[in-house]
């Protein structure tokens, strides 16, 4: 629940037709209000990294999603320097705010649970 | 005499015992061998040798992907599941094949052959494990080899004697430029069911089909792989080493299945004594203090490469050997004694089937005619060597000589002989 991910409620919403019909619209305009898009930003750019998990995470990209993702760092602290969002034609759009990330992280995730898992593997003798 | 005919016909009882039959397991051939010793082994044989690469290196990436994730079980999971079995997996590349063993305690047939077979069926092939596990372990044999004067000079006699097909390493090149799609794209044509044999020691030959019948009950089934037959063409390079001994490789290699008399001359001039503390009776036994002669014997499906490798410290030293080789190798083709070639048939057979009695040697031997479907035995290659006649040896001797000679130096290249200073 408390992965490097961070808590989310998502599952439990999508998995409800009702409750996503409610929630989306808030979601979205949360997400717009945010404001890192406007700064050329995608939601991964600013998941938290500074833990083992997502450092391992950022090894396995693809060297063009590394160079894209140090590209849009850099735009956005001189953005933050010039104390102005980018022009709107920079800004990232809902379709282009795509999850790089999340899938690597994942699977990190589940390899350092597997791994405590065998660590603490009481073996019985059948 | 008693006691000798005893012995001898015990003999023949279990050289027909030692071998199974092949059995073709839904398109899988299988062949087991069991002496009833305490451990089993089984060895997944894939015609994915490295004369079947598409690319440099990719046969070498492919042996060093093995035993990482697949669908059913994650890397870390393959290796501490084999280590709570007590378990050892190994993958070791030949030329015409790859071979994946694992060799574990009688019980646990069923979880090493699952985590052989979901290799060949379900590897997953992950970028990251490329990156992370696989590369530095390419890049390991490459740098190994390139410490290892005797390995190089082997190697770059199988290119120019057979340039592409049998002439591809085993190893990748310093700077391959692989990725992981190659790894992928030649998996996916070399682990067909076609081109897998199962051979297991120590195990049943029921219990193995029964295994390997459900591990591979839906693999791909597709077309055989197959390349171009061998050609030999032969010619000269140096290679430049500062460290290593200096080293020089002179070979001949013909095309076609490889042929007894040609085995029988390999170990005529052997000169690895039969008796500890001596030099031998070999012909090559007389070369200088501090160098050392080897005879290099490669059959392989469809062609073979004889040579000798001559090793010392000083080039001056190895340049005197080798003459020494030339010279007893020439000799050798004029025809030799009759009783000289009645101990270097028999060193032969001793040596063929003392090979067989290792698991690695069993499936050397063994591997190629299992994927041929051919009986898995050693009597053909035994009988064929007792078919040997002094005609016959000298004339296979002078046609092989007669071709041109495959000719590599490491080392010095400056002070190391040219081959037509050696008379070749």
């Amino acid at each position: 629940m408390f992965g490097p991910l961070g808590l989310s409620l998502a599952p439990y919403v999508q998995s409800s037709r009702t409750l996503s019909k409610w929630i989306t619209p808030v979601a979205n305009w949360y997400v717009n209000a945010a404001g890192y898009r406007k700064y050329g930003f995608k939601y991964d750019d600013i998941l938290v990294e500074e833990n083992p998990t997502v450092q391992r995470a950022l090894t396995r990209l693809t060297p063009r999603e590394k160079y894209d993702r140090a590209y849009r760092l850099k735009r956005a602290s001189q953005a933050s320097v010039l104390h102005a969002p980018l022009p709107k034609e920079l800004w990232i759009t809902e379709a282009e705010d795509v999850r790089y990330l999340r899938p690597h992280v994942e699977e990190v995730a589940k390899e350092e649970e597997e791994r405590k898992k065998w660590d603490n593997l009481i073996v019985q003798r059948k | 005499m008693l006691a000798a005919r005893a012995s001898s016909t015990r003999n023949v009882q279990r050289l027909a015992r030692s071998f199974a039959t092949v059995v073709d397991t839904t398109g899988v051939k299988v062949a087991a061998v069991d002496y009833n010793q305490p451990t089993s082994s089984v060895t997944i044989l894939v015609k994915a040798g490295s004369r079947f690469e598409p690319k440099k290196g990719v046969a070498n990436a492919l042996k060093n992907f093995a035993f990482k994730s697949t669908t059913k079980r994650s890397t870390i999971g393959t290796v501490r599941e084999s280590d709570l079995y007590g378990g050892v997996l190994t993958s070791s590349l030949g030329r015409e094949h790859l071979a994946l063993t694992a060799e574990f305690l009688r019980a646990d047939a069923p979880f090493f052959v699952d985590v052989l077979s979901s290799f060949i069926t379900s590897a997953r092939f992950t970028r990251h494990e490329f990156e992370e596990y696989v590369t530095p372990l390419v890049e390991a044999d490459t740098e190994a080899v390139s410490h290892d004067s005797a390995t190089q000079a082997i190697e770059a006699a199988h290119a120019l004697a057979f340039r592409s097909g049998l002439g591809s390493s085993l190893f990748s090149p310093a700077h391959s430029g692989l990725t992981v799609e190659d790894v992928k794209a030649f998996a996916a044509t070399a682990f067909s069911k076609g081109n897998i044999a199962v051979l297991g020691t120590g195990i049943d030959q029921g219990t193995l089909s029964g295994l390997v019948e459900k591990a591979f009950a839906n693999a791909a089934a597709s077309n055989e792989a197959t390349t171009p037959t061998s050609k030999y063409f032969g010619g000269e390079t140096r290679l430049e080493a500062s460290s290593g001994p200096q080293t020089v490789f002179f070979g001949f290699g013909t095309a076609g299945a490889p042929v007894p008399e040609v085995a029988a001359l390999a170990a005529y001039l052997s000169p690895t004594p039969s008796v500890k503390w001596s030099k031998g009776l070999s012909p090559l036994a007389a070369v200088p203090e501090g160098t050392s002669v080897q005879t290099i014997y490669l059959p392989y499906s469809d062609a073979s490469l004889f040579g000798l490798l001559v090793q010392g410290s000083t080039a001056a030293g190895v340049k005197e050997a080798s003459k020494v080789a030339v010279a007893a190798l020439k000799a050798a083709a004029k025809g030799i004694k009759a009783e000289e070639l009645k101990s270097a048939v028999a060193k032969a057979k001793f040596a063929a089937a003392s090979a067989a009695d290792t698991r690695e040697g069993l499936v050397n031997v063994l591997g190629s005619k299992i994927l041929s479907g051919s009986p898995a035995t050693l009597d053909a290659t035994l009988s064929s060597l007792d078919s040997v006649k002094a005609t016959g040896f000298s004339k296979t001797a002078t046609s092989l000589i007669s071709a041109k000679p495959t000719y590599v130096v490491v080392g010095d290249s400056h002070a190391l002989p040219y081959a037509d200073e050696l008379g070749l």
